[in-house]
């Protein structure tokens, strides 16, 4: 059976129909039954369509996710790629012109006197310098953030805040690590882009976090 | 009261892979039927991994103006879409002589070998299984199916009854 109106029994199920032909329909469904018969079965196949059930993949993917993201990889130094951001790329280009400025000195004048400050400690107390000025200041906006979040909490529900805490929690051990390790090695670039690395992170969390939380308001 | 999961992607975020691994476990049922209903059911493990590791990679891009879900869902649906332009699916193509109403009852023999209606709708051909699990599971509007898919929504709609009508036949299954 089909007749003029069948093929537009679904834009009619939907609502999209104009209204003149919507009433047209509806005067043409008061006579053919095998229209009625088609619409009620077309409503069917939209419930049945919005009420079917998500079924899962038969074997856990987790792990095929988890190896292509690199979860739980032990970080290769060598391997590793960083983002820089602008602070950090100050730092590295002043490091990099007063070591090549010493590096031209040096090739100029030949061998440093004695007295001189090696080049190398030259460019680590550069480093050091900026690096310095950017981690308080990165401690500043965090502790702003922390305040920001204690008077904030409430709005957050109990288990949230436990997985919030937890994290800050790992953040700040790692925070205290690469501290300590720079303490021992304060010119190793690696722990320099490490901590601000993880500073950063600490930062972005207690953002959102705090976005999340105003939000809920 | 926050969401749980709007901390887990600012964790994941972040960097958390843990997190991540919660908003997998919350979402891959969803992100799998809708991969194994557009695509074969044999691609979908596959695709579904493509799925989470763009999601992840992709994941500072994520401002939290939708939910977390609703954005991994479209990321889905666009891998999908990309997945189909890649392998130059020919059958995917709107065919103004396509009949889906053939495709599905030639594999309804007898009733030893009927189908259940996930499978009827494995068995649409492309474009108005596309359209069906888009518009009738998913919920998009025939607009936005029509740019996701590159067709008129005229297209859509038409596509949209020819799957519905064959699909009537697989109610009760």
């Amino acid at each position: 059976m089909n007749d003029k109106w069948t093929d537009r029994l679904s834009e009619y199920v939907d609502g999209e129909l104009p209204a003149e032909e919507r009433t047209a329909l509806e005067a043409h469904l008061t006579t053919c039954a095998d229209c009625r018969a088609i619409l009620e079965e077309l409503r069917k196949v939209v419930a049945r369509g919005r009420a079917l059930d998500d079924r899962g993949p038969k074997a856990d993917l987790w792990p095929g996710v988890a190896k292509r993201i690199g979860a739980g990889k032990v970080v290769d130094i060598r391997s590793r790629r960083f983002s820089f951001n602008v602070p950090q790329l100050i730092a590295a280009s002043i490091a990099l012109v007063v070591v090549s400025g010493g590096g031209m000195w040096l090739a100029l004048h030949g061998s440093a006197p004695e007295t001189r400050t090696p080049v190398a400690n030259v460019g680590q107390t550069v480093i050091q310098n900026v690096r310095g000025v950017e981690t308080s200041r990165t401690d500043a906006a965090i502790a702003d953030l922390q305040d920001a979040l204690t008077r904030n909490e409430s709005r957050l529900d109990t288990a949230t805040v436990r997985v919030v805490r937890e994290n800050l929690a790992l953040i700040d051990r790692a925070i205290s690590q690469a501290r300590l390790a720079l303490d021992a090695d304060p010119g190793n670039a690696y722990l320099n882009l490490h901590l601000a690395d993880t500073m950063r992170r600490k930062l972005e969390l207690l953002r959102r976090v705090n976005a999340i939380a105003t939000a809920q308001s | 009261m926050a969401d749980a999961e709007a901390v887990d992607t600012a964790l994941a975020a972040s960097g958390d892979a843990s997190a991540f691994e919660r908003l997998y476990r919350t979402h891959v049922n969803r992100v799998h039927s809708l991969v194994r209903r557009m695509l074969d059911a044999d691609e979908a493990d596959d695709l579904t991994q493509d799925v989470f590791v763009r999601a992840w990679q992709k994941l500072s891009t994520f401002r939290g103006e939708s939910a977390f879900g609703t954005w991994l869902h479209r990321l889905a649906v666009n891998v999908v879409l990309a997945r189909r332009k890649t392998l130059g699916v020919e059958r995917g193509r709107f065919q103004a002589g396509e009949d889906p109403l053939e495709h599905v009852s030639a594999r309804r023999v007898t009733p030893e070998i009927s189908m259940d209606f996930e499978e009827a709708l494995s068995n649409l051909p492309d474009g108005a299984r596309q359209v069906f699990v888009l518009h009738d599971v998913e919920g998009y509007r025939h607009e936005e199916i029509a740019r996701m898919l590159g067709v008129v929504p005229g297209t859509s709609k038409s596509q949209l009854h020819h799957a519905r009508m064959a699909l009537r036949r697989y109610l009760d299954r």
